[in-house]
């Protein structure tokens, strides 16, 4: 099922290079989702500050790390070549899930893919005093301790921000960020789970 | 054209108002101008400032698609009341986000996002701004401004300059109407003076001045003028005055200079009738003189000769001297008569052709007697080749008779020496005749009058030496009448040298008939033979004169026959053909030209020589009628006796030539006078 998914993205996106601004015009659409999601999250690391020392150095790249199936292919990393927050470049950085999570102290943002749902709690409780953006690909993510996740509206692609878990990860999400953001609570366990 | 015509008032006025109208719309526009533009500039300013707020606002809800939220970005908006539209467009162009202003009409928006920045489009300043996400651009922002801040300030100053200009106008105007007057008012008051000195021609008016400007020297040149031209108008009427005066002093002088004139035309010709009658008088007086002086010379001489042959010698010389003193007075009577004729222009010249050396040689004997008196010695000297010339002989005789007497009179033991000769001056020939002598002389004052009549060198003169004063008054007269001059060089107690220069042949004015009728008269050469060879016949009305005649001629060996009348006369010469007839002139029945004219009418008579014995001195007709020559009396008898013995000789030759005519005519009573002079001596005191 997910696989056939993401045969069903990476041919969409082939297509969508193909066809070039056939597939650019396609935003929201379903077939670029990931396409959009790879693109909220470069945005994202432009409207967010991570204390300085979550970088080892003024110029160190600033580290996305996929947690579980990538969703993306190659559109992230097609997205973050080259460009520069702050005068630092930017990393994407695949992990596979281990107990020791010593992969993930190194990202700066984290996107937990919809095939860690079951990780969830472990990798927030984790990180969670970390200074690392989590962002899950589906709702529920930023109640349950995380920083954000996607959601989907009217076909559209949104996003909802624990403030409260931002706050411990020592991060300060921009307010032009947070204006266009569902701003969540984290409740008690999958409290608004079913959505 | 109307604006040129205007007065200066308005004018001035007009200048004022134009030039501060002018610098306050200059002023105000400048002023609004910089002010409407600045404030445009802060105007898009503050658009881009909006666009970057908005763009600012809306680029993270365009990074992250959210339509919705870039709506409401846009509709804050709606507190600017100027924005009337306001667009998002994504990268590609697409319109993402639009906004339009509830009370705006909508506008036609740009499709394409276009360059950055603001421009003005119409009444709209539109301005396009990139909206940036950290820097990386999202989108483009337009916004559309109608400018109403702009437009209500434009109003609002368009409102504030036009009340600004009506009041500034307003108290311009009311400035400028008082100022304008500093100017208008004395070129006003000029120009009212002008007209009023043209139209009442009073020069006393003068210009007031009111300052010290240019029209203040304007008002002192015309008050110059003015004043000039009333010193000019005041000398002018002076002038006429003077002028209206001066003309009726000369009206007067005129009246006065014509009544002069009157009396002077009547004084002159008063004095014209006073001169013929003392012409008349004169003529009359030597008449009348002349005939009783005749009288007492031919008595006294026949007297003379008959108490001589009587042996009584003491008688002689009382004779002598009644002979002398009446010579005398008849030579003052002729020299005054000469004169008076030479004055009236009357005296005319007899022209001959005569030998000078004879004519010389004869007045050296002549005077002889009266040179040696003085114990002088006389000494002629004459160039060779001296010829003959052409002249009136008995002045030219007549003048050195003059200048010999004279230098006789005036030397004492002394030389008189007479040179004579003939030079060529501009191609005619001339005589020169120089009498000096060794005697007093004359001062050079006494020269200046020499030749006025009546003078002598000096009064005491006359009584020493005797003589009329008129001598050398009548040769300088006779020598002018020939075109000659004289002149004179002397030293007191050095003597005196008088050199005449007469032309060798001197012209005259007067007709030659005079002469011609001579010259025919002359060569009636062939005598009759019937005359009688010793019968003269003697006309003459004066007794006196008939019986001198008679006696004279009788002792020369003719018969004589007598008559007072003429009738009796022509008569008397039909019968018995006398050898010559002696005529007087004046006579009571018939006079001598009738008598004369009567002689040579007749063809029996013509041929019988008339002298013509009288005292009525014309010469000239008496050859016209065909006189054979003509004596004046008182008669020279020895020259009387040389003519009548002439005819006898020539008739005894039967039919023989006359002698030359020179020396036949050398006649007249002055060469007679000189010949007494010379054998009676001059008279002595």
């Amino acid at each position: 099922m997910r696989k056939v998914g993401v045969l069903i993205t990476i041919t969409c996106l082939l297509s969508a290079m193909a066809l070039g601004s056939h597939a650019e015009g396609l935003d929201n659409s379903d077939s670029s989702e990931y396409l959009i999601k790879a693109g909220f999250i470069y945005n994202f690391a432009k409207l967010v500050e991570w204390p300085t020392t979550a970088f080892a150095q003024p110029d160190s790249p600033i580290v996305i790390g996929i947690l579980g199936n990538d969703p993306f292919g190659a559109t992230l990393d097609r997205i973050v070549a080259d460009k520069k927050i702050n005068g630092r470049g930017i990393a994407v950085k695949r992990i596979k899930w281990s107990k020791d999570f010593k992969d993930l102290k190194d990202c700066n943002i984290l996107f937990v893919s919809s095939s860690e749902n079951e990780h969830i709690d472990t990798v927030v409780d984790a990180i969670k005093w970390l200074p690392i953006l989590t962002i899950g690909d589906a709702p529920g993510f930023a109640r349950r301790g995380g920083i954000m996740n996607f959601t989907l509206e009217d076909n559209k692609v949104r996003f909802e921000v624990n403030v409260e878990a931002a706050k411990h990860a020592d991060l300060t999400i921009s307010s032009r960020l947070l204006t266009l953001a569902r701003i969540v609570q984290q409740t008690a366990a999958d409290a608004r789970k079913p959505e | 054209m109307n604006l040129k015509n205007l007065s200066i008032k308005r004018k001035l006025m007009l200048i004022t108002m134009l030039t501060s109208g002018v610098a306050v719309v200059l002023s105000s526009a400048g002023f609004l101008i910089y002010d409407l533009t600045s404030f445009r500039h802060s105007l898009s300013q503050d658009l881009m400032t909006q666009a970057e707020i908005i763009g600012y606002n809306s680029a993270a809800a365009m990074a992250f698609k959210d339509e919705a939220a870039a709506t409401v970005t846009l509709s804050a908006l709606q507190a600017k009341e100027d924005i009337v539209s306001a667009v998002l467009y994504t990268r590609d162009g697409k319109i993402f986000a639009q906004y339009v202003h509830a009370n705006a009409p909508r506008p036609g928006l740009p499709a394409p996002p276009q360059a950055r920045g603001y421009r003005f489009a119409g009444n709209y300043l539109e301005v396009f701004q990139d909206v940036t996400l950290n820097g990386e651009p999202v989108g483009t922002l337009f916004l559309q401004s109608d400018m109403r801040q702009w437009t209500s300030r434009a109003k609002r100053y368009a409102i504030i300059f036009l009340g600004f200009v009506l009041i500034s106008g307003f108290f311009a105007l009311l400035v400028s109407s008082k100022l304008q007057k500093l100017i208008s008012g004395p070129i006003l008051h000029l120009e009212d003076t002008m007209r009023m000195v043209s139209a009442t021609k009073s020069y006393e008016v003068r210009a007031t001045k009111f300052y010290g400007d240019e029209i203040g020297r304007l008002i002192d040149g015309f008050n110059t003028m003015l004043s000039e031209i009333q010193q000019r108008d005041m000398a002018l009427h002076h002038a006429n005055d003077e002028l209206k005066t001066r003309t009726l002093e000369l009206e007067g002088e005129i009246v006065h200079r014509k009544e002069m004139q009157k009396e002077l035309l009547n004084a002159k010709l008063a004095a014209e009738d006073a001169n013929r009658a003392k012409s008349a008088f004169l003529a009359n007086m030597s008449h009348e003189l002349r005939t009783p002086l005749n009288a007492i010379i031919g008595y006294s001489e026949m007297l003379e000769e008959e108490t001589h042959e009587l042996g009584k010698v003491e008688n002689v010389k009382d004779l002598q001297k009644i002979q002398g003193a009446g010579k005398h007075l008849l030579a003052l009577i002729n020299d005054v008569l000469d004169l008076s004729k030479i004055e009236a222009g009357r005296m005319g010249l007899h022209l001959e052709t005569f030998d000078i050396s004879q004519m010389i040689e004869e007045m050296v004997t002549t005077l002889h007697p009266a040179i040696s008196k003085n114990s002088n010695t006389i000494r002629v000297h004459e160039a060779k080749k001296l010829g003959v010339m052409r002249a009136d002989i008995t002045k030219v005789r007549q003048i050195l008779f003059n200048l010999l007497s004279n230098a006789s009179k005036f030397t004492d033991h002394g030389t008189i020496s007479v040179d004579v000769d003939r030079s060529t001056e501009e191609g005619h020939d001339w005589i020169r005749f120089r009498v000096a002598d060794t005697g007093i002389g004359i001062s050079a004052k006494q020269k200046g009058n020499l030749f006025q009549e009546f003078t002598q060198a000096d009064v005491s003169i006359a009584r020493k030496y005797g003589g009329t004063g008129l001598g050398l008054a009548i040769s300088y007269r006779y020598v002018r009448l020939m075109k000659g001059r004289i002149s004179v060089e002397s030293e007191p107690g050095q003597g005196s040298v008088f050199t005449v220069h007469l032309p060798a042949n001197v012209t005259t004015e007067l007709p030659e008939a005079a002469q011609t009728g001579r010259a025919s008269d002359h060569q009636a050469a062939p005598m009759e033979m019937k005359s009688n060879m010793d019968t003269i016949l003697v006309i003459d009305d004066d007794s006196a004169v008939r019986d001198l005649m008679t006696r004279f001629l009788t002792r020369l060996g003719f018969q004589v026959v007598a008559t007072a009348s003429g009738e009796e006369g022509l008569r008397l010469a039909k019968q018995i053909n006398p050898l010559v007839v002696t005529l007087d002139v004046i006579m009571p029945d018939c006079d001598g030209w009738a008598v004369l004219n009567k002689l040579k009418a007749d063809p029996e008579l013509a041929e019988i020589p008339v002298i013509m014995v009288t005292v009525v001195d014309n010469e000239s007709m008496g050859f016209e009628l065909g006189a054979s020559h003509y004596l004046i009396k008182p008669v020279d008898r020895d020259r009387l006796a040389v003519l009548i013995e002439k005819h006898r000789a020539a008739r005894s030759l039967a039919a023989t030539r006359l002698e030359s005519p020179s020396k036949k005519r050398s006649g007249g009573w002055k060469g007679t006078a000189a010949k007494h002079n010379g054998k009676t001596a001059v008279p002595v005191k």
